[in-house]
């Protein structure tokens, strides 16, 4: 009879309720709100966040910047490109945002690169690596000029790689051929190609190219056609996965090692979800435990240790450096208008937790994207033994030696 | 070589398949349920099992027993909150119970997946093998773990049949599988059968999980291709056919390991997608399907 | 029962959302807006799913097949043929592309019933899915399809488009449901034995169905693209968008059409509400279905239709 009717109301009523209950927007002015988009659910995304606050917090402390305090506001985009989009356009025209920190993924940073630009807004990564995050500022500097690539590019990280090859496995162990083995995605693909250029120039000869799914479980085709090649050395390329092929290598004691590039080695706990197989492990970081890469390394290592209870992992180095040189560049610009942010950012000469931070300039292929070699970003080679990260390279940064598991036969001559 | 390496391979991988198959048959075939949570469950027991081992400092017997023992709760209780209430709602037709089902172990499976990568992130996780090293046979290093992994797959499906045609409780289940009301008219409870059929279903599943996880691992991202895998594997052997599905897994297996060794790693699940395509062309109800 | 002076709750309840929804841009805020726009495009992929499945009475693992079908066709002409061709011409190619893949789709999954359809739709949306990343060079592979153009960057813009492409897809499909083609569908769905003894030709029916289905979730799928100004397979292909649509469907009450809009508005909308708890936002969001589907199985339409629906 007449019951439904005070039930469709009061539904109505309350719909209403919840879309005009949209959160007030905040006064413009006083604080530095600094959006932080990432992978709460992920290992590397979930230190960006924290690390944010961390930094902000010591920026308060410190009276903040001209008397502002900086905020930090975090979104959780589930890995997910589409959530990254609404989260950045609820920062912006929402939450009014002045910059965002966002994602460690390349899917998620190409597809927030065109939002940036539509909603002028400044946005810096910590970390992904593909080299179309830079390829497109250059492409059309005016309009993505917002976008700044706060991490190695692809191609930057083979070149590290292989300086690291040149010095560590070359010289001493005299090796001479390498099979690249890397995941299929779009960051490798710069990668592989900048490897497949300068590995010869080392002196490490192709031999294969193998690129996998991302998808992949079983590894055991994968090492069997490598084993098969008779290589020197695996040049890796892994992000995406990372637990599951390492511990497959082990498990099938496969003859050679591993070096290059694998993302979630460098977190603490791959030890243990490994079970202890990446032991003999080389990977690059840009940063290592106990290694004061700068002397502002070791005391955020030792602030997030205390305040979190965990090591931060790799981006939350970087999300920590960016927090501050927005800040820097706030101070700069002496506002916290786009464009001048954006001129303002470009300025940026920070020593930061990785290295000394400053960006290629306008007109560079790689414009906005990190300036690296001797007195800039040079990352680092580490080596997982007995539960530990030790680093092998550059020398002078050094704590320990390699060694290999029982399994590996090194051609050593 | 090669075709050693192929062979030894696939049977592991194809093994792991079968387990896994039999189970979802299983409670198809009986509870005429398509449990969607399938994945979640597999997912979930490996999970538990490594972190039971992380944790507790459990060795590698005892962390896999644990993982199982929690896949078979979870069974339980996909049965309990998922199965039964929909089962015998007065408020749902008939007719419609079956996408019900579907939708809330689904959104079960998506639970357990959510709850699984809230507490343990989304890293893949490795379980702690119970045998270790390698053997070299027929010039192939093999893990010995794969040939562990295929034994007790093996052994399993064997205590199952075994379970089912030569047990009386077995015979029973077999009984409902084809004609409920007769079995009640026998004097004997549904209702028992129910939970005898998902105790099995539990271990089954539980166990091919904490296998997988000790095989290849597993993480909160191979929920969704785990159930995905199954149900291809149990339909393209016809859907309640025990034989069929474990015909079925060691062919998609052996194709999915051909792919991946002969033409690229990256193509691996191709071949068995089209298989399943023109299956469902010519022979919709499966290799050993009744219609 | 019902008091012949008294006007019938639906018609006045609809009229009402309707003008509140057109005012919406001028008090509420861009994010607001742009959250509802997401939620009128699921919306409508819940709304073709639940006239085509709802009704036939299938389970269809599929809608993302239909829908990426649309939004790639769409997204990859604009990428390579920008500033040639315009926005108008890439969405109408998508939403063709929808039905010729439609089509396609429905030939095999007819000849079957039960789980074995099911499978069918799977397997389709496994292959484009492949087929997008093993093609990357073309689609953008796993990373994604930048469009170079986008519909408008204005937030109110953009959200009237999505709410007036809404409403008349509501619109036409309730009223393909209402009509003798949608009872003839709800027949075959239910029975369809009896219905072909009756005369009709249930396979001509359904194909029909497709077609309309595929249509409406390739256009909307299209013009997603056009909104987000990216397309990925995470996106618009993914197992889990389905879900997502599925679930809306089921939460807002199978065979009504308009319970499909009103699941999807809540499933979006709930999400975005829970955003600050993080990494429990999904799981919330899914146990708050599953109590909805076990003690509301009618759905939210059934819940505020329940006292009104004969036994």
């Amino acid at each position: 009879m007449s019951k439904e009717l005070p039930g469709l109301f009061t539904v109505s009523a309350l719909a209403c309720a919840a879309l005009f209950a949209a959160p007030q927007a905040s006064a413009a002015g006083a604080p530095i709100k600094i959006g932080v988009i990432a992978e709460a659910q992920a290992v590397a995304g979930s230190s960006i966040g924290p690390a944010a606050q961390l930094a902000a917090d010591e920026i308060n402390a410190k009276g903040g910047i001209d008397g502002r305090k900086v905020e930090i506001v975090v979104y959780d985009d589930h890995s997910s490109a589409a959530e990254a989009v609404r989260a950045f356009q609820r920062a912006v025209t929402e939450d009014k945002v002045n910059a965002v920190i966002a994602s460690y993924v390349s899917e998620v940073v190409l597809a927030l690169e065109p939002w940036a630009a539509r909603l002028k807004t400044v946005m810096i990564t910590p970390g992904a690596a593909s080299d179309v995050i830079t390829q497109n500022i250059a492409k059309d500097y005016e309009r993505n000029k917002y976008t700044f690539h706060g991490y190695l590019t692809s191609s930057a990280l083979a070149g590290l790689v292989c300086d690291a090859a040149k010095d560590l496995l070359v010289g001493p162990y005299k090796m001479k051929s390498a099979v690249i083995v890397s995941e299929d995605a779009a960051w490798t693909t710069p990668l592989d190609a900048a490897y497949e250029k300068c590995l010869p120039a080392v002196g490490l000869k192709v031999l294969d190219h193998i690129r996998f799914s991302p998808d992949t479980t079983d590894f055991t085709p994968i090492f069997s056609k490598v084993e098969g090649l008779k290589p020197d050395v695996m040049i890796t390329g892994i992000s995406h996965v990372g637990t599951q092929p390492t511990v497959q290598w082990k498990s099938q004691q496969v003859p050679i090692p591993m070096f290059g590039i694998s993302s979630q080695a460098t977190n603490s706990n791959f030890w243990k979800d490994t079970n202890g197989a990446t032991d003999g492990v080389l990977f690059n970081a840009v940063s290592g435990p106990g290694v004061a890469v700068t002397p502002r390394t070791l005391p955020f290592v030792e602030a997030y240790q205390k305040r979190y209870g965990n090591q931060p992992a790799y981006s939350g180095y970087t999300a920590y450096d960016e927090v501050y040189m927005i800040a820097e560049a706030v101070q700069r610009a002496g506002s916290t208008d786009s464009d001048k942010l954006v001129s303002a950012m470009e300025k940026t000469d920070h020593i930061g937790t990785i290295g000394h931070i400053a960006f290629l300039p306008k007109g560079d292929p790689h414009v906005h994207g990190l300036k690296t070699g001797a007195g800039f970003i040079t990352g680092l080679m580490l080596q997982w033994q007995d539960g530990k990260q030790l680093n092998m390279w550059p020398k002078p940064l050094a704590n320990g030696t390699m060694k290999f598991p029982a399994f590996i036969k090194l051609s050593a001559r | 070589m090669l075709v050693w390496q192929i062979l030894i391979d696939g049977f592991a991988i194809s093994a792991l398949y079968a387990l896994g198959a039999t189970g979802f048959t299983l409670i198809f075939g009986v509870s005429g349920v398509l449990n969607l949570s399938h994945g979640a469950i597999m997912v979930a027991s490996a999970v538990a099992a490594w972190a039971i081992a992380g944790s507790l400092h459990a060795g590698a017997y005892a962390s896999a027993l644990g993982g199982m023992a929690v896949g078979v709760v979870l069974a339980f209780a996909t049965y309990f909150i998922a199965v039964r209430p929909i089962q015998r709602s007065r408020r749902i037709a008939e007719a419609e119970k079956e996408i019900f089902i579907l939708t809330t172990t689904l959104l079960w499976g998506i639970i357990l997946q959510e709850a699984v990568a809230y507490f343990f992130t989304s890293n893949a996780k490795t379980v702690l093998p119970i045998v270790e090293g390698v053997v070299r046979v027929l010039g192939v290093r093999t893990p010995s773990n794969e040939f562990f992994t295929a034994l007790i797959c093996w052994v399993a499906i064997g205590l199952l049949w075994l379970l089912v045609n030569k047990t009386r409780h077995g015979k029973e289940v077999l009984a409902a599988s084809m004609n409920p009301r007769g079995v009640t008219l026998l004097g004997i409870e549904l209702s028992r059968i129910h939970i005898a059929v998902w105790l099995v279903y539990g271990v089954l599943a539980s166990l091919a999980g904490v296998l997988l996880g000790m095989f290849l691992g597993v993480s909160s991202y191979s929920v969704g291709p785990l159930t995905a895998s199954a149900f291809s594997i149990v339909v393209l052997g016809g859907l309640g056919s025990v034989s069929g599905s474990l015909v079925a897994a060691y062919v998609v297996g052996y194709l999915e390991t051909l792919t991946a060794y002969l033409i690229s790693p990256a193509y691996r699940t191709i071949p068995a997608l089209l298989l399943l395509v023109v299956v469902m062309y010519l022979r919709p109800q499966g290799l050993f399907g009744r219609r | 029962m019902r008091s012949v002076l008294r006007v019938s709750p639906l018609p006045l309840a609809t009229l009402v959302v309707l003008l509140l929804g057109v005012s919406l841009p001028f008090v509420s805020s861009g994010y607001v807006l742009g959250l509802l726009t997401v939620a009128f495009y699921t919306a409508v992929f819940a709304m073709s799913w639940d006239l085509l499945f709802g009704f036939a009475g299938e389970v269809n693992f599929g809608p993302t097949f239909l829908i990426g079908l649309g939004a790639y066709t769409a997204g990859i002409l604009d990428a390579r043929l920008a500033p040639h061709v315009a926005i108008w011409v890439c969405v109408l190619a998508g939403a063709v592309m929808a039905v010729v893949g439609g089509v396609l789709l429905a030939l095999p999954a007819l000849r079957v019933r039960g789980p074995y359809f099911g499978l069918v739709t799977l397997v389709a949306v496994l292959i484009l899915q492949n087929v997008v990343v093993v093609f990357a060079s073309l689609t953008g592979g796993e990373i994604g399809l930048s469009v170079p153009d986008v519909m408008s960057i204005s937030a109110s813009t953009n959200y009237w488009i999505a709410f007036g492409f809404m409403v008349v897809s509501g619109a036409v499909l309730f009223g393909l449901s209402r009509s003798p083609i949608g009872l003839v569908l709800e027949a075959s769905g239910q029975d369809a034995v009896q219905a072909g003894a009756l005369g009709f030709n249930v396979a001509k029916h359904k194909l029909f169905a497709f077609i309309v289905s595929a249509f409406f979730s390739g256009l909307a799928g299209a013009l997603m693209v056009f909104y987000m100004g990216t397309a990925s397979v995470s996106t618009f292909i993914d197992i889990s968008v389905g879900v997502q649509i599925i679930i809306a469907a089921v939460l807002g009450g199978r065979r009504t059409v308009i319970g499909a809009a009103i699941g999807a508005v809540f499933l979006i909308g709930m999400g975005e509400l829970l955003r600050p708890l993080g990494e429990l936002a999904t799981l919330l969001v899914s146990v708050m279905a599953l109590f909805v589907v076990l003690f509301f199985p009618d759905g939210f339409l059934g819940m505020l239709q329940g006292r009104s629906r004969g036994g």
